[in-house]
């Protein structure tokens, strides 16, 4: 049976990120029965790993904030179904890599727990879980703003959509938030090429990081305009970062929160009219160069 | 000449990723690096050089370099190579079996208490190599 993971890790070779990089390839592997690209003879011999990738997702494991493999991937139009950073899962749990190549308990233990983490995400996928499985619940916005300057027209939802300053939305039902990317942010960063969003069960805080998107020009860190636990991500962007580009408000959607503090977080959010001001100002600053 | 021998020999290994042979020579290179030759010795990630990276080119544009490759593909010596690094010697991790024929040293993911050993043999042997290049100075 073809492997359902084909994992291109980092090198992982002279820091200990490298080292935890090529430790939890090996664990996903065997977990999973994925199959793991030598990231150079990938580079050497593409062709020898050709079969494999089209048989399976591609899992990238980086382990410093160079990533090595995550560049590979790029240089060789690789698309890449999910990206872990061991540097930042590092940061996220107050681990420091140290100089050591060897793999001690901490370091052992430490992999183990990003495993942990994401492995319901594989999981998940394996069983062939339908995302966004509330799809019904949020309906597309009902009518635009529309601001135009030059040959740009950037479009703002009217209604039921919350924005904060850093162009990022969340459109609420119930105790339900869907959040996104703005139209006007869309077009700022290009051509999306990945999105790395947060990983289900994360407690997200608003103005906290709920994970980045990455264009030609830029990475950009997303800002969550609200607090609460990711239940669900957009797994339709994951295979095609560009329908954030054609449709940021509907299906281009990022993560959807179990809201746990919306009556206090609305007061630092902007509804559609306010954020198209702000909007204004923002196309006006750009184009005057500040 | 004076000075001239001070620039660390670099001893660089394949990604050691998905062959047994691979992670020997890894495991042999950065024990030659981190504990036995620190003062003489460096290495550099390969993933760095395959993909052209600028600083890591320039750090070894020149310097006298030992690969250790797993497979026969000789990811290591071709890519240091291509990147601009002189190989003076080109080690293959599969020849530090040959008084150990028969042994199981592991896998691609671990090495066995055999496979160490035979390990820590080719560290030596890199080690050795290490000191008659960095004594020799740059200009042999």
């Amino acid at each position: 049976m073809a492997a359902k993971y084909v994992i291109l890790p980092c090198n992982g070779l002279d820091k200990e990120a490298g080292c935890l990089a090529r430790e939890l390839a090996l664990k996903m592997a065997a977990a999973t029965g994925s199959e793991i690209i030598c990231p150079v003879l990938y580079q050497t011999a593409p062709s020898r790993y050709a079969s494999l990738l089209q048989e399976g997702s591609l899992v990238v494991i980086d382990g410093c904030a160079t990533r090595c493999a995550s560049r590979i991937a790029a240089n060789n139009n690789l698309k890449i179904y999910r990206k872990i950073t061991m540097a930042e899962e590092a940061k996220k749990r107050d681990y420091n890599p140290g100089p050591d190549w060897r793999v001690g308990a901490g370091a052992a233990a430490f992999v183990e727990d990003v495993w942990r983490s994401w492995q319901p995400v594989f999981m998940e996928a394996e069983a062939g879980r339908v995302p966004g499985e509330n799809a019904g619940l949020f309906a597309g916005p009902l009518e635009y703003a529309i601001h135009r300057h030059d040959k740009f027209i950037f479009r703002v939802p009217l209604a039921g959509f919350y924005f904060n300053e850093n162009d990022c939305w969340v459109q609420v039902e119930g105790n339900r938030g869907r959040v996104g990317i703005s139209d006007y942010l869309q077009q700022n960063l290009s051509d999306i090429t990945f999105v790395t969003p947060p990983d289900p069960g994360t407690e997200v805080e608003q103005f906290g990081e709920m994970g980045t998107i990455e264009s030609a020009k830029a990475v950009y860190e997303l800002v969550s305009p609200v607090t609460g636990r990711v239940v669900a991500v957009n797994e339709a962007i994951l295979e095609a970062p560009e329908l954030i580009n054609e449709n940021p408000y509907e299906k281009g959607w990022i993560a959807e929160l179990e809201l746990t503090n919306f009556e206090a977080d609305r007061e630092f959010l902007l509804d559609g009219q306010r954020y198209m001001e702000v909007l204004k100002e923002k196309v006006a600053d750009f184009n005057a160069g500040k | 000449m004076p000075g001239n021998s001070s620039r660390k020999v670099y001893v660089i290994p394949c990604s050691g990723i998905g062959k047994m042979y691979g992670l020997l020579g890894r495991e042999a290179a950065l024990k030659t690096v981190k504990e036995l030759r620190p003062d003489k010795a460096a290495t550099m990630c390969l993933a760095l050089l395959v993909y052209g990276d600028n600083e890591a080119r320039k750090e070894i544009a020149g310097a006298r370099c030992i690969t250790v490759d797993g497979c026969p593909k000789l990811c290591a010596a071709k890519n240091v190579e291509h990147a601009g690094g002189r190989v003076v010697e080109r080690v293959r991790a599969v020849d530090a079996f040959r008084n150990h024929r028969g042994v199981d040293a592991g896998t691609a993911a671990h090495l066995t208490a055999a496979g160490w050993q035979i390990a820590e043999e080719l560290a030596a042997d890199l080690a050795a190599k290490v000191d008659r290049w960095y004594d020799a100075g740059e200009e042999q």
